[in-house]
C-alpha cells in the first residue's frame, strides 16, 4: 500500500486509480488509511465476493490474500497477478495500458 | 608402548601441531568481485561509491529495493557494552511518499524503526547539497525508554530524477553511554563518493 501511495502522481500520468479491497470493516479500515497516510479509496468487503470473485479468498481463511488487479477503462480484466504488488512491473503495465488507450 | 601405538601416538602429535601451524582463514571480501581500479565498487550496475572502510561489512539485504547496508560492531572494543554498533545504507525507496524533503522527512520518522519502539527527538534539519541538487539532511536521537537504550539517526534525503532517495546512519547505545560521532564521517564520505551509473527506473519509465 505504501509503495502505491508513492507512486500515486505516476498513476496520475498514466490516467490510473488506484483503490484498496479488504475484508475488514470500514472503521478498521478508515484507522489503518490514517496510520499509514493513504489518500487513495479503501473499500470494505466484509461479506467477501470480490476475493471469491478474484480468487483470493482460501477456503478456512478469513482474509483475502494479496492480489493486484488491473482494469482497463472498458471494464476488462487487463492483469491480475496473486502475491505482493510488484510495483514496477504495474507501472510498466499502466504505461502500455495508456499508450494503447490513447491510440484507440 | 608398542612401536605401533608410538607411531599412532607421534602421528597424532604431529597432526595436532601442524594443526597449530595453519593459518585462520581471512574471511573472503564480499565485494572483491565488484572492485574496480579506482578503489570503487559497482553495485548491481547501478551504483557506484566507496565503501566504508573495515571493520565495516557489507550487510546482506533480503530487500529487492536496490538497497546497499554496511554494518560496524564495537563488541571487540567494549564487550561489555550492548547495544554497540552502527550502520549505513542507501535507499532507494526511503519511507514516506511526498517528494518534498521537509514533508519527507516528517512521514519517514513516522515509519522508521517503528519496531524498535524509540520515541524521536525533534529532528534537527539542515540543507545541504547531494549529486549537485538540493537534499535535506535531518539528525534526531531516538529513546527506547524501556531498555534504557537510545540511537543516533542522521540521514540524508536527496533526490534521484523527481524522486526522492537516502542515506541513512544509526548509531546504538546504552542510555548512559556517549555516541562515537566519528563514524558518521564515515557515512558522509560513503554518501559523498555515491553515483548513478544510469537513469533510474523512475526515469526511464517516464523518459518519453
Amino acid at each position: 500500500m505504501e509503495g502505491h501511495q508513492r507512486n500515486l502522481y505516476l498513476y496520475d500520468r498514466f490516467n490510473a486509480r488506484v483503490a484498496g479491497v479488504s475484508r475488514n470493516d470500514v472503521q478498521t479500515l478508515k484507522f489503518w488509511a490514517e496510520d499509514l497516510g493513504l489518500t487513495f479509496p479503501l473499500f470494505s468487503n466484509t461479506v467477501g465476493h470480490l476475493g471469491i470473485f478474484f480468487g483470493t479468498l482460501r477456503e478456512g481463511y478469513p482474509m483475502f490474500s494479496r492480489a493486484t488487479v488491473i482494469i482497463d477503462k472498458w471494464g476488462t480484466i487487463r492483469y491480475l497477478k496473486h502475491g505482493s504488488p510488484d510495483y514496477r512491473e504495474i507501472l510498466l503495465q499502466l504505461k502500455a495500458l495508456h499508450e494503447e488507450e490513447k491510440s484507440r | 608402548m608398542s612401536r605401533s601405538t608410538l607411531f599412532r601416538f607421534l602421528a597424532c602429535a604431529l597432526l595436532f601441531l601442524s594443526g597449530c601451524a595453519v593459518q585462520q582463514p581471512q574471511p573472503a571480501d564480499p565485494l572483491a568481485a565488484l572492485r574496480t581500479p579506482a578503489g570503487t565498487v559497482v553495485w548491481q550496475q547501478e551504483y557506484e561509491f566507496v565503501p566504508p572502510p573495515a571493520p565495516w561489512s557489507l550487510i546482506q539485504l533480503d530487500e529487492d529495493d536496490y538497497s546497499v547496508a554496511f554494518y560496524h560492531s564495537c563488541a571487540d572494543r567494549m564487550p561489555r557494552v550492548f547495544p554497540c554498533e552502527s550502520t549505513m545504507a542507501y535507499a532507494e525507496e526511503p519511507f514516506g511518499y511526498s517528494r518534498v524533503f521537509e514533508e519527507r522527512q516528517e512521514e519517514f520518522f513516522e515509519r522508521f524503526l517503528w519496531a524498535a519502539r524509540v520515541n524521536f527527538e525533534e529532528p534537527r534539519l539542515e540543507k545541504t547539497t547531494l549529486f549537485g541538487k538540493e537534499a535535506l539532511r535531518a539528525e534526531t536521537v531516538g529513546h527506547e525508554p524501556v531498555l534504557a537504550q537510545k540511537v543516533l539517526v542522521n540521514v540524508i534525503f536527496a533526490r534521484r530524477g523527481e524522486r526522492v532517495v537516502a542515506f541513512y546512519f544509526t548509531q546504538w547505545r546504552p542510555e548512559d553511554r556517549a555516541f562515537d560521532r566519528g563514524h558518521i564521517d564515515d557515512f558522509n564520505q560513503f554518501a559523498e563518493s555515491f553515483r548513478f551509473l544510469g537513469p533510474s527506473f523512475y526515469q526511464r519509465l517516464t523518459s518519453d
